[in-house]
């Protein structure tokens, strides 16, 4: 799970279906999906969004949004 | 000729824009800066260049998204003009994929090369172009550089559409499109692969308009019978995401072929933001710098500035009108006019250039550096906790300068009950046309603490902004829907003729403004306070002013400043915010600031003078914001709201403020 991970991890979206409709549909349009290697690149503090790179991009996502993607780590 | 440029967001198709129309757009380094097509001549005269907001497909989510659809739907178009940022190419190609289908004359503009190379990314070209099938020319849209080949390559005649078809989705879905095609031949001209993919997609603007043109139900069964064919395969989930993979496999091939990636080096951007980021450092090094800005506009270098302009004024350019109009024996009457209406009015807002100046720059260096999005992640937790998100950030820092454009931000906010909370309380950013009445009012009665002053009133401005955003959410504007997915720019390095572009382009509003509107409004004011119920030139406490001054003044009374002349300059300060300083230069008869902030402490306490800020800060939004509003939510009902509500926060607080600060003694 995403929760897991810190700062610099990374690992590998395994499941992105329980994430809102329109959350996963914005990821697909930044080309985030099921297979995406992702790294944490930082945590906001009180529960605030995480920042995390994928193919050399930085997207924002919420950390409720975050912790339901199912992601492996690598 | 129309050609039109499109894109994913953040890919410099306004930059390029204005390079080849040389027109100047607003640029910035975020995501959804152009939220409305933008129409410019096109070099050489070849024809219309349409500028569009960026999209990422063209299945639209949010509104300035839709302005895309809706725009390759209704409107001709003879050239697309498509930017790749080739650091994202494989996400970009999403979007080429769709707009090869528009099977529209197409050449790509492949930007960003130097951000892809510094990520180890070689990109092919020619190989590029060669498997796509249209031209592609590489370009720098910052500084203009492929330009002219671009513009050789549009202006020739021998563009054809590419009729093939770069994507196979599959036999089930291939077969669907020739039913749908059958239903839809010869009642568009738009190509009908296109039309079914999209309507296959879910893009509710599509199906809007080709259910418009045949029968509904005939092309819904085509959609539900394709679905349950797909639906025995294995790895099936939507309709959506079947053609997204199949267009990422077919990405994934040309990428193969034309893009080389060798060791990266970690780019800048990364360092800068594990500071700017930082868990712990984020938010107060974001305020650091905002109150940096303000030091920097109210005291360290603006108010100096202001202060020569000030002396410039009613000085020498005093003198030289008064010479000019003693040289041809003015009357009276044209000399008070030209003196004390005029130069009193149009000089007094224009002392305060070089602040909003300043406060500009620092707006568009935010802009272009990519701080903005950045700052927007930084607030997100607290956005969220008021029912908002935290890219609703952005429109309310642009407000800051003024709340039109930040109004019109908004767009890129994808659900409807966030964008309209945003619409509704960003008019409570303290914009630039408010800054001139802190300046004045601070300078008189809060000298030794001006930046505190009025960084206390943008602070105000924005927590009851947050105060009513979880009052209004949490009553009127119940839904559990927010979305917050934000792309992080790369940091660019501003450059200095583009920040100051952007900061005049900013700028010469005001000064236009006070050339036309306020020079209008001068003489205007002047005139009811010259005239009276008794003739002219009368007492100013016999005029037409202070008469409609004094109807409502008594409101007034119990925060502060029940006068005829606050009431007068606070009415004139609805159809545009820095007509305040105007009438009050008008009134109190004084020439220039110096006499005028000597003149208003007979006619203010320091108590009663913080109240009147808050009250500018917060009542009712100019004119033009609240036509933006009407134009932006499209119901007069929610206008309304968002003129009463802010009159009423406006009084409650002034009363609290200065009642309770009579209470303790203040006062």
């Amino acid at each position: 799970m995403f929760g897991s991970l810190k700062t610099g991890d990374k690992g590998k979206i395994l499941d992105l279906s329980h994430v809102g409709h329109l959350v996963q549909r914005r990821l697909l349009d930044l080309g985030i999906t099921e297979g995406s290697e992702v790294c944490v690149k930082c945590v906001m503090p009180f529960g605030g969004p995480i920042m995390i790179e994928s193919c050399g991009q930085c997207v924002g996502i919420r950390r409720k949004e975050a912790v339901q993607i199912e992601v492996e780590r690598i | 000729m129309e050609i039109a440029l499109i894109g994913n967001p953040n890919t410099g198709k306004t930059s390029l824009f204005n390079n080849l129309t040389g027109s100047y757009e607003y640029v910035g380094n975020w995501s959804g800066v152009t939220v409305e097509k933008k129409v410019g001549v096109f070099k050489k005269n070849l024809g219309h260049l349409i500028d569009l907001p960026g999209v990422y497909t063209l299945n639209p989510l949010s509104k300035d998204e839709g302005v895309v659809t809706s725009f390759f739907l209704n409107e001709s178009v003879d050239r697309l003009l498509n930017i790749l940022d080739a650091s994202q190419l494989e996400r970009n190609l999403h979007l080429t994929l769709q707009l090869l289908e528009f099977e529209k004359p197409a050449l790509i503009g492949l930007n960003m090369i130097d951000v892809a190379n510094k990520r180890g990314i070689q990109i092919d070209y020619m190989k590029l172009s060669e498997i796509l099938g249209v031209s592609v020319v590489p370009v720098v849209a910052r500084s203009g550089k492929g330009c002219d080949k671009l513009v050789d390559v549009i202006g020739a005649k021998s563009i054809q559409p590419t009729k093939k078809n770069l994507t196979y989705y599959g036999k089930e879905l291939e077969e669907a499109i020739t039913a749908f095609s059958g239903e839809l031949t010869g009642k568009t001209n738009h190509s009908l692969r296109f039309l079914a993919v999209q309507y296959f997609e879910g893009n509710e603007y599509v199906k809007n308009y080709v259910n418009g043109l045949t029968n509904p139900q005939k092309l819904k069964a085509i959609m539900e019978k394709l679905e349950s064919e797909l639906q025995k395969q294995t790895d099936f989930k939507s309709l959506t995401n079947f053609i997204y993979l199949k267009r990422k496999e077919v990405i994934e091939k040309i990428i193969a072929e034309v893009a080389r990636k060798s060791d990266t080096v970690i780019p800048l951007s990364e360092k800068i933001d594990s500071i700017v980021t930082n868990r712990y450092l984020g938010m107060p090094i974001f305020l650091l710098l905002m109150y940096f800005m303000f030091m920097l506009t109210f005291d360290w270098l603006g108010t100096p500035l202001s202060d020569v302009l000030d002396a410039f004024l009613t000085g020498p350019v005093t003198a030289g009108f008064e010479k000019v109009l003693g040289a041809i024996h003015a009357s009276a009457f044209i000399h008070a006019l030209i003196i004390e209406g005029l130069v009193a009015g149009v000089g007094g807002v224009l002392v305060f250039v070089p602040q909003i100046f300043i406060l500009f720059f620092f707006i568009s260096l935010l802009e272009d550096s990519g701080y903005m999005a950045r700052v927007a992640l930084v607030m997100d937790r607290i956005m969220e906790s008021v029912g908002l998100n935290g890219k609703a950030f952005i429109p309310m820092m642009i407000g800051f300068g003024c709340n039109v454009p930040g109004i019109m931000a908004a767009r890129t906010i994808e659900t409807p009950r966030e964008r309209l909370l945003t619409i509704l309380l960003t008019p409570l950013m303290s914009c630039s046309a408010r800054l001139p009445v802190y300046a004045l009012f601070v300078g008189a009665f809060f000298a030794a603490h001006k930046a505190f002053v009025v960084l206390s009133l943008y602070v105000l401005g924005i927590v009851v902004a947050l105060v009513l955003a979880k009052v209004f959410s949490t009553t009127l504007l119940k839904s559990e829907t927010s979305l917050f997915v934000i792309e992080l720019p790369p940091y660019r390095l501003p450059q200095f003729q583009s920040l100051w572009k952007s900061t005049w382009d900013k700028g010469k509003g005001f000064v236009r403004k006070a050339g036309t509107f306020i020079f209008a409004g001068s003489v205007f004011i002047w005139l009811l306070s010259y005239a009276g119920p008794k003739g002219l030139n009368v007492d100013m406490d016999h005029s037409f002013l202070a008469a409609i001054g004094n109807i409502i003044a008594p409101i007034f009374d119990p925060i502060g400043f029940g006068t005829w002349q606050a009431s007068a300059s606070l009415i004139t300060g609805f159809l545009a915010k820095e007509a305040i300083i105007s009438t009050m230069n008008i009134i109190y008869f004084v020439p220039n600031d110096a006499g005028l902030q000597a003149l208003l402490a007979h006619y203010y306490t320091p108590l009663a003078a913080y109240s009147f800020m808050v009250f500018i800060l917060l009542y009712i939004p100019c004119l033009a914001t609240v036509a933006t509003i009407y134009k932006e939510t499209n119901s007069k009902k929610w206008t309304a709201f968002s003129m009463i509500y802010a009159f009423v926060i406006a009084y409650v607080l002034s009363l609290i403020i200065y009642q309770g600060g009579m209470l303790l003694g203040i006062g």
